[in-house]
């Protein structure tokens, strides 16, 4: 009678772990992001955050040495006038590290969620969203000064004017917060979820896309609502500022520009595939990445375009660190795509297991 | 062709109901599940009289007798078994199958709640891609995966004085095996393999269940308790349940090897 429980059992066991695989192919996850001190390029890469040598290419250290599923790194990493490297994970803890050893030197262990955004750092303070809800001031050893509690998830990097913290929530609200004491000074109301960073312009106006396929000029003083223009598709990364414009991608892989006053698209240029990450700006040129694998290069008025091939998505914003183009790929052949100013790929860095 | 089949209509149906009843994604997992039951509601009812065939089969004399005359030769006692399940057009199995077919559903029911909670950048992502064109999602992102005293996209647990309980896991675990033994015919003869693998599923599923259930998003098991809950109604509705098998010490009309008792 035994022999016959074993296939029940062995059916049972493989149901059990069929259904942890498929939990674990769940896992809430993101992509890449980089940060660089122009000496080492600081990789969130998953399981580990890397520093990489810009000179030699070589990997200096890897936090943690062991791979933790529990831990996953996506946040974008931000580097401390000190010099420090600060990282999030997705087990709410967010780590300083050394950045010539890897090595761990403080925690800030009072988030309770996912780190997913990235961090704004001052001369004294790190100001980071969380998907708790909550926006952290820290000073620059992770003790906490004040904590802000939004309406709703914070995915997108805060901005500031020195006076207030900006920031957008999931629940399709900006926020303004008084960097010192933390008090709110505005909230405002858009039409969808803001998954990026807000923009400053030159004159202090606060720009910023949304879920809902609308791009936003907003008063720094109370918050009103200057313009709005819609676009085709959900922006996810912010806008970036371009001379006297606004370029911004969309979900529709259009890449599209605006005057700073408002009004209709000065030019609007299909790319082939989503854009998800914010556009850079590198001299004349505008960079920009899709999930087809390929980073554009347009000129100013959006002619000249000029795809270059990585092997990977791009889903977060590239990174210039000198006269260097760096751009974290997801599901890739490697982690890490490094460009010249030309768009040519000088190296690529791909993490041993 | 999972996804496609599966997960994407579960995960938009999910958030066609979330639109509808407002917000709440607690109360879209309770209708979806209610739905669910009342589209398989023929397969199950079809499966109960499958069920009390086998059981009246399993008291035939025919049965009884080869139980009787091949005692001392199992392989061809299993041999003789399978040919009257085929003259009778039984499967074996007939008891086991709602289970069985409950797990792939359970699969994408998972899949798709996790997903619908899109409680991270990639799973938005995939959401923005898998969502169907008449959706206006930037309308209901974010999800609200806040329900009762739970998050949807997190497995729950109630802590008490600091010791987290796995409320909504024991209630799996319970309300499966209540489930289990009311609406599994009683074997008469415990030495029959379809008997035996009912048996087991009875143990083991409430234990499988209820790890599924502690370790896995808790929207799966509201879908989890109310399906178990909504297929002991429905057992009931059709005059199946048997309330007693849940007495402590109840014993069915067992047949030792080819007798009655």
């Amino acid at each position: 009678m035994k022999k016959k429980i074993f296939p029940v059992l062995g059916l049972l066991l493989g149901l059990s772990l069929l259904l942890g695989g498929c939990a674990t192919g769940l896992t809430p996850g993101a992509w890449p992001t980089v940060a660089s001190n122009g000496e080492l390029a600081f990789i969130a890469g998953g399981a580990h955050v890397y520093a990489v040598d810009l000179q030699t290419h070589a990997e200096i250290w890897r936090f943690p040495e062991k791979a933790s599923t529990a831990a996953p790194f996506y946040a974008a990493p931000a580097i401390t006038p000190d010099g420090q490297v600060i990282v999030g994970g997705f087990n709410h803890t967010l780590y300083s590290l050394d950045p010539q050893t890897g090595a761990e030197t403080r925690t800030f262990t009072g988030a309770r969620d996912k780190w997913i955004g990235g961090m704004l750092v001052t001369d004294t303070r790190i100001y980071a969203g969380n998907a708790d809800y909550n926006l952290y001031a820290l000073d620059l050893n992770l003790n906490l000064q004040w904590s802000f509690q939004a309406d709703q998830s914070i995915w997108g990097t805060p901005v500031t004017d020195g006076t207030n913290v900006y920031f957008g929530t999931l629940g399709r609200k900006l926020y303004a917060v008084n960097a010192t004491s933390g008090e709110q000074a505005w909230a405002q109301s858009l039409d969808g979820a803001v998954l990026g960073a807000p923009l400053l312009g030159p004159d202090g106006t606060l720009y910023v896309g949304t879920y809902g396929s609308l791009l936003y000029a907003i008063d720094p003083r109370d918050g009103s609502i200057l313009w709005s223009e819609a676009v085709s598709s959900w922006i996810w990364g912010g806008p970036a500022l371009a001379g006297d414009r606004l370029v911004v991608g969309d979900g529709n892989g259009d890449l599209l520009s605006f005057p700073l006053g408002g009004g209709p698209a000065s030019w609007t240029q299909p790319l082939n595939g989503m854009v998800i990450g914010s556009p850079v700006v590198l001299g004349d040129a505008i960079l920009v990445g899709t999930d087809d694998n390929t980073l554009y290069f347009l000129n100013g008025d959006g002619g000249d375009i000029r795809p270059f091939a990585v092997s990977g998505k791009i889903h977060s914003t590239p990174v210039i660190s000198g006269d260097r183009i760096l751009v974290p790929l997801t599901e890739g052949e490697a982690l890490l795509a490094v460009l010249d100013a030309n768009g040519n790929q000088l190296w690529s860095y791909q993490p041993e297991k | 062709m999972w996804e496609t089949l599966l997960v994407n209509p579960f995960m938009n149906f999910l958030l066609l109901i979330y639109k509808l009843v407002g917000g709440n994604f607690g109360v879209a997992i309770i209708l979806f599940t209610i739905i669910i039951r009342v589209v398989t509601h023929p397969l199950m009812a079809s499966q109960i009289k499958s069920s009390a065939r086998m059981q009246e089969m399993q008291n035939s004399k025919e049965w009884q007798d080869i139980q009787k005359k091949y005692k001392d030769d199992r392989e061809k006692l299993a041999q003789e078994q399978m040919r009257i399940y085929r003259e009778k057009g039984i499967s074996p199995f007939a008891s086991c199958l709602p289970s069985f077919i409950q797990l792939p559903i359970l699969f994408a029911v998972y899949q798709s709640i996790v997903r619908a909670l899109a409680a991270s950048p990639s799973q938005l992502l995939i959401l923005s891609g898998a969502v169907y064109p008449f959706f206006k999602l930037a309308d209901i992102v974010p999800i609200n995966s806040k329900f009762l005293w739970m998050n949807l996209g997190q497995p729950e647990r109630i802590y008490v004085a600091g010791l987290g309980i796995p409320l909504l896991a024991i209630l799996a675990a319970v309300t499966t095996y209540v489930q289990s033994k009311t609406t599994v015919p009683a074997a008469t003869n415990p030495n029959d393999q379809s008997a035996m693998m009912s048996k087991m599923m009875a143990l083991y599923m409430p234990l499988l269940m209820a790890w599924i259930t502690y370790s896995l998003a808790s929207g799966l098991a509201v879908y989890i308790i109310v399906g178990n809950l909504l297929g002991i109604a429905q057992y009931a509705m059709l005059g199946k349940v048997n309330w007693k098998s849940l007495l402590p010490g109840y014993k069915p009309a067992v047949t030792t090897t080819g007798k009655k008792s």
